[in-house]
């Protein structure tokens, strides 16, 4: 049987990025796009450093906003998949490989 | 104002000294016709009291394997920044030096916590009020509801953060309300986002949402990331420290009326 190997989470590190009224405010260089980060998104956007997975950042969310662990995990699942799709965030598997 | 200047193989080069928003640039170009036509348009920002940085326009090939710091490129004409001189290559005509020195101001202002921005700026009282919006928002019908002398533009405002305070400076650089420019500054009053409306109206706005209101007005030509990184942190501290508001106005002067 094979296991997954550990997916962690970092931001792309192309962004330029900023945190203005408890909201994070992330440029998009190559195409000038401005996207916005609410209270969780921010939260999450903060600890996102390359080393957590989704089932470690959705615990910081379990810790920080009192929320059940599989709320949590589906939270964090869901902000970082949404991230992802924007290109603000990147996996980076277990052995190093990175992919938007 | 100009200095012919020796240049074997070429025309003698003439040159002019450029001042925007206290940066300086030396022009260098050897088009007798550019030159009249570029030392007419800038002629109320020549001079220079700072060291400038020279543009060498149109001076041919460059030795090959010399990385430019930043490069920019518009139809036909490409612009090349390196460490002690800036080149302009394929400049056919004022209008495509213009647009290369708009792009080559808004990277140097990086260095100078300023950016340029789609904005009029109108002067009363002693403060500069800064009117900004996209095509067709109300820039030039705002200039030209202002009385004369008191416009610094009406399409490209420059803002710079000296000494702690925020400035708006006058540039060459205009939209529908054609004139000369004026060459001064003056601290900010405040951002205004225009709205045409049917009645005049201010609303202050929060630090977010005036960055919301001046990103998609920036002017900024580079992909770079750290470029960005710096633009973002001057915005964002603009946003902080300047009064930013929504300005419903109604296409006639009684908007001043309402205006902090």
């Amino acid at each position: 049987m094979s296991t997954p190997a550990a997916v962690v989470w970092q931001k792309n590190p192309d962004l330029a990025w900023r945190e203005i009224d408890d909201e994070t405010v992330i440029i998009s260089p190559h195409d000038s796009v401005m996207h916005e980060l609410n209270d969780t998104g921010s939260f999450l956007w903060k600890n996102i450093d390359g080393k957590k997975s989704a089932a470690e950042l959705a615990e910081l969310l379990v810790e920080n906003y009192q929320v059940a662990p599989d709320i949590a995990l589906s939270d964090a699942q869901a902000l970082l998949d949404e991230m992802s799709s924007r290109k603000l965030v990147v996996t980076v598997s277990a052995t190093g490989g990175v992919s938007l | 104002m100009s200095t012919p200047l020796v240049n074997s193989g070429r025309g003698p080069r003439q040159q002019f000294e450029l001042s925007i928003g206290r940066v300086t640039f030396r022009v260098q170009m050897s088009d007798p016709k550019l030159f009249g036509a570029a030392s007419a348009r800038y002629r109320a920002f020549t001079g220079a009291a700072a060291p400038p940085i020279k543009i060498a326009l149109n001076d041919g090939a460059l030795a090959a394997g010399r990385a430019a710091d930043f490069a920019y490129e518009f139809e036909g004409a490409a612009l090349r920044a390196f460490r002690s001189e800036i080149r302009f290559d394929g400049v056919r005509n004022q209008y495509a030096l213009d647009s290369l020195l708009r792009v080559l101001l808004s990277w140097k202002l990086l260095g100078h916590r300023g950016f340029l921005l789609h904005a009029a700026t109108v002067v009363r009282d002693g403060k500069a009020y800064i009117f900004t919006g996209r095509s067709g928002a109300g820039k030039s019908t705002v200039a030209s509801l202002s009385p004369e002398g008191s416009v610094l533009t009406d399409e490209i405002s420059l803002l710079r953060r000296e000494h702690g305070m925020w400035r708006a400076y006058g540039t060459p650089f205009w939209g529908e309300f054609r004139a000369a420019g004026l060459n001064i500054s003056a601290p900010l009053a405040g951002v205004f986002r225009l709205v045409q409306a049917a009645e005049n109206r201010v609303t202050p706005l929060r630090p977010l949402a005036i960055l919301r209101a001046l990103l998609p007005n920036v002017l900024f030509f580079s992909a770079e990331a750290e470029a960005n990184r710096r633009l973002l942190e001057i915005l964002s501290q603009a946003a902080t420290e300047i009064a930013g508001y929504n300005l419903a106005f109604r296409k006639n002067p009684t908007f001043w009326e309402v205006l902090p």
